[in-house]
């Protein structure tokens, strides 16, 4: 059981980790019906404007440039904090403004478009930053490791989980305890009666979108310098996000949350113990899951249930 | 009578038919003209990865091979003929590397395929092009059995291979660090042919495996990993470990502070996957077969035509891929001009036991094509990260060089049974 409870510990930290990756991707699925496959895109985006914010090579040699070079390590990342999903934001927004010819037609059409948005913005991402690995500087408080129990840990891994929990908890406080929420869990319910009501569904809809890639960019940022960084990075996000709300029931929050959890502690286990199983224990769990409960852990009950 | 009469809607549908006819004979007959004239380019199809694990590297082994034949291009082309090329991304996945080759082949009339940085995708690659008797060269992947179980007398392999460089680096971190060894794996053929090679050359030298990790492909979270080596406490852990998930690895460890304890043998150290990282991602001994920094003659050169041709590319200096894509595709068609011909088997016959010389090859020996395996047995190159760099670029530190002969792979030898000449489809390009 000694042995057994890094592992524990261990899971637990890459649950959260896999809960902010699918934060956004479920707040998009449960409020806009639509599967945002450009997720791990954005994710990718908001990574690489907060490598533009620190390391700032593009205005380096401006006076600016200098002053903000000059300035410490941790000041830059956390401006880069902001910066990168408020621009990740904006690029979301603009998909969602491509999307909504596609609004009310087979879902297929969204699908697809977001799709080609993914590929676009790992192009540009190309063009802009080359092809190469990129490195994402942290703080050195937050850097390096620390000893428990005789086992070295990563400092940054467990900044990042904390990170990842207050964000869960953020995103919840203002789902729950805030009227922008409110309008956002009842234009998921029912959009129609949410425009009956006067609230401007287009703009919901924009909000919605630039919310959820915000999330993507803001995770895109503390897991860049665990995952490191290149242009496709965005391919390791969208599968375990769509897992992750599959098995936690597409649109609940907390269902996100528990199978965020859920799959991050049955990879972690299975890394240790039984490693070759360690990416398909996900698999294995998404048909455990869905074989005995098809709409996932807490997703609502369908209307072809009853 | 009337039954004699040939209706308009026969004689409609007999002048499609022969309109059918010609137009299918028509475009036929002329590509057999023109196979022989001269002025037919040679069509060469790459087939690196442009996504997945190995989508870094696939692209600079591309560079290499654009580079090759751009210069001969320049030249005049080979036996008087241009060099064309069809690029298909190969997507790291053998499925797709089988679905690519048969199209180069069959629909983009390619007579030679070259490029792989996957094991995997390379073996599915060359059961296609032996199929077809159409010449392949993997340049970049470096699984034992390439050249060994999976040979074929169509396909020729330029990297070292796990065995080589488990044979440059295992006795000596034994000797320096003991002989309890941790195998990390890339649950793929590479990983788990060079972790065959690595456990047998342990075991020859009185070591003993503690444990084996397999890391599947695509793996971003290396903590229960580096939590399990921490609890077997290994002397040394040998990993074979590529692409990007070795970059997640090297990431992860340098923030653990793993770098030094315990000892790392990073069976070969693809260039793509580590330039540009900071030095402490770069810990352990690894292999190679190339360095720019190199001491020796026309390396200063190569590196400049590298940076003339490629002026906007991230990577400033030509590394392993680059240099294995430019050798494999520039010998390529060499042995199409000392042929004077395109017949594939002539090529082949051409290609088999050619020796280069190390100074045509900027390595410190002679490295030659080997008969029996079609494996390029050259000099490997042991190196760390470089405390003293030169310049940004200057990664590496070479620590020592064996001779092909000191790091022969037998085993390929004993397993490869290579197809005859008859047995293998003649092919003209």
């Amino acid at each position: 059981m000694i042995e057994l409870l890094p592992h524990i510990v261990n899971g637990l930290t890459l649950g959260l980790l896999f809960a902010l990756i699918a934060l956004g991707f479920t707040l998009i699925v449960g409020v806009m019906e639509v599967i945002n496959l450009a997720h791990g895109s954005l994710f990718a985006l908001g990574a690489y404007f907060a490598l533009a914010t620190i390391g700032g090579d593009w205005f380096a040699s401006t006076e600016f440039g200098i002053w903000w070079l000059g300035l410490p390590i941790g000041t830059r990342y956390a401006t880069a904090l902001a910066v990168g999903p408020l621009l990740a934001a904006a690029s979301g927004m603009a998909i969602e403004l491509c999307l909504r010819p596609t609004y009310g037609k087979a879902p297929l059409y969204g699908l697809l478009l977001t799709f080609g948005a993914a590929l676009v913005v790992e192009e540009v991402i190309r063009l802009v930053w080359g092809t190469g690995e990129q490195n994402l500087s942290v703080p050195q408080a937050i850097n390096g490791a620390f000893l428990m129990g005789g086992l070295i840990f990563s400092k940054y891994k467990f900044f990042a989980a904390a990170f990842a929990l207050a964000a869960i908890a953020l995103v919840w406080v203002f789902l729950e305890r805030t009227p922008y929420g409110a309008i956002i869990k009842a234009g998921s319910h029912d959009s129609e009666m949410v425009r009956a009501l006067g609230y401007d569904l287009s703009k919901l809809r924009l909000l919605v979108f630039g919310f959820g890639a915000a999330l993507a960019g803001l995770a895109g940022i503390i897991l860049a310098p665990i995952w490191g960084l290149r242009p496709h990075i965005g391919l390791d996000v969208v599968i375990p996000a769509f897992l992750i709300i599959v098995i936690g029931g597409v649109g609940s929050f907390w269902g996100a949350v528990l199978a965020a959890l859920l799959v991050g502690m049955s990879v972690g286990i299975t890394g240790a113990y039984a490693p070759a199983w360690s990416m398909m224990s996900m698999y294995l769990l998404l048909i455990a899951v869905v074989g005995f409960r098809a709409r996932g852990l807490l997703g609502r009950k369908s209307a072809l249930e009853n | 009578m009337s039954n004699s009469r040939i209706s308009r809607r026969a004689l409609l549908g007999t002048a499609a038919a022969a309109g059918g006819l010609t137009a299918f004979a028509g475009p036929w007959k002329h590509n057999r003209v023109w196979a022989q004239a001269t002025d037919k380019p040679i069509r060469i199809g790459i087939t690196s990865d442009a996504s997945g694990q190995y989508a870094n590297s696939g692209a600079s082994d591309r560079r290499g091979m654009m580079m090759a034949i751009s210069e001969v291009n320049d030249r005049g082309g080979v036996l008087g003929r241009k060099i064309e090329v069809t690029h298909i991304d190969t997507e790291t996945t053998p499925a797709t590397g089988s679905r690519v080759a048969e199209r180069l082949i069959s629909r983009e009339d390619c007579g030679f395929l070259v490029g792989a940085v996957s094991s995997g995708v390379a073996n599915a690659i060359s059961q296609v092009a032996q199929r077809n008797g159409v010449i392949y060269l993997n340049t970049n992947s470096s699984s034992p059995t390439e050249s060994g179980k999976n040979c074929h007398r169509v396909k020729f392999v330029w990297d070292g291979n796990g065995t080589n460089f488990a044979k440059a680096a295992v006795r000596n971190s034994i000797d320096a660090y003991g002989g309890k060894v941790l195998l990390l794996t890339n649950d793929y053929v590479w990983g788990h042919d060079t972790a065959k090679s690595t456990r047998a050359l342990v075991e020859q030298y009185g070591g003993e495996i503690v444990d084996e990790i397999l890391i599947p492909q695509g793996t971003r979270d290396f903590s229960a990993a580096l939590l399990k080596i921490q609890q077997d406490n290994p002397a040394v852990v040998a990993a074979a470990v590529g692409g990007d998930d070795q970059i997640a690895l090297r990431q992860q460890v340098a923030q653990l502070g793993m770098g030094a304890k315990p000892a790392w043998i990073n069976n070969q150290q693809d260039w793509p996957d580590v330039y540009g990282l900071p030095l402490d991602n770069l810990f352990g001994v690894f292999g190679t077969t190339w360095y720019y920094g190199l001491d020796l003659p026309g390396v200063k050169e190569f590196v400049e035509r590298y940076q003339a041709m490629y002026p906007d590319t991230s990577m400033r200096v030509p590394g392993n891929v680059f240099y294995n894509g430019y050798m494999a595709t520039s010998e390529l068609l060499k042995a199409i001009e000392r042929a004077g011909s395109t017949n594939n088997i002539a090529i082949i016959k051409e290609l088999e036991g050619h020796v280069m010389p190390a100074a045509e090859r900027m390595q410190h020996d002679d490295a030659v094509i080997d008969p029996l395996t079609h494996q390029v047995q050259q000099s490997i190159y042991l190196a760390t990260a470089n405390d003293e760099p030169r310049d940004e670029n200057d990664m590496f530190k070479i620590l020592t060089q064996s001779s092909p002969q000191d790091v022969r792979d037998e085993g390929a030898l004993e397993a490869c049974k290579l197809e005859s000449y008859e047995d293998t489809p003649t092919f003209d390009a």
